[in-house]
């Protein structure tokens, strides 16, 4: 068995596409149509674009408990998932001027350092980097 | 401040209340990322940041949950992708990453990767063509 993907649920399909590739950087790797407007659509990063492809899955939409798990995540400020990057202070600075707002600013907690923001479609993410 | 936060600062005041233990251990992940390529080991690292080495060995998996051992095998793992990814020779990247010898390097290549240090170069150059 192989870990080869992971699902974060979206309200907006077309709205989460261009904010994890026009903010984050991430590139589109699958896109097909599924019934009712659906999608299939996954990225990738593009320093690794063998590794797991991240679903933005459109499951709150169609399933209530769905969304109720992501609006008490939200509402309690955890993330839903977290990616990890080179340098959180670099990547806080140039998400900030791209109008991303952080609900935690970079903060060091033992071996890590991590920031955390609103990913514009439901779900709070944690971006880290390792000390 | 949210949950999430309240609950980390919970977190963070039992399992990193040791701050000259979490200097150290930074320390030495520091010290294998800047010298990966050398021969280390655990006495090396041990005299680097005057702790008993059998300390060391605990305290580095207390807090980043694998060995030095482990971590510097994976460093140089991700190291040999990068330089056999941009075409340089598989000898050359063995030693350039600090192994000793092709066959140990084969052998955890491909344990780590699923495939010779030979086959990942071959799908990368591969790749780089078709994009």
């Amino acid at each position: 068995m192989k870990v080869t993907l992971i699902s974060i649920p979206v309200r907006d399909q077309e709205k989460a596409l261009k904010f994890y590739t026009e903010k984050l950087g991430f590139i589109k790797k699958k896109d097909k149509p599924l019934e009712g407007g659906n999608r299939w659509l996954t990225l990738v990063s593009p320093e690794w674009q063998d590794g797991p492809e991240l679903l933005l899955e459109p499951a709150p939409n169609h399933f209530e408990p769905c969304k109720v798990f992501q609006d008490a995540l939200m509402e309690a400020g955890f993330p839903y998932t977290q990616f990890d990057v080179d340098n959180v202070d670099a990547d806080y600075e140039r998400l900030t001027k791209l109008n991303v707002e952080f609900s935690v600013k970079p903060t060091i907690m033992g071996i890590v350092k991590f920031a955390v923001f609103n990913d514009t479609c439901g779900n709070n993410i944690q971006i880290v980097e390792n000390l | 401040m949210t949950f999430y936060e309240k609950e980390l600062n919970r977190i963070n005041n039992v399992i990193y209340s040791n701050k000259e233990q979490i200097e150290t251990v930074i320390g030495v992940k520091s010290y294998i990322d800047n010298n990966y390529h050398n021969d280390l080991n655990l006495d090396v690292l041990s005299r680097f940041c005057f702790v008993s080495k059998y300390h060391l060995l605990r305290l580095f998996k207390k807090y980043y949950g694998l060995t030095p051992r482990q971590y510097l095998i994976d460093k140089r793992i991700e190291k040999s992708k990068q330089l056999l990814t941009k075409g340089t020779s598989i000898t050359e990247t063995c030693f350039a990453v600090g192994f000793e010898s092709l066959g140990s390097f084969s052998t955890l290549f491909k344990s780590k990767t699923g495939m010779s240090p030979a086959l990942f170069k071959k799908e990368q150059l591969s790749r780089s063509k078709l994009d």
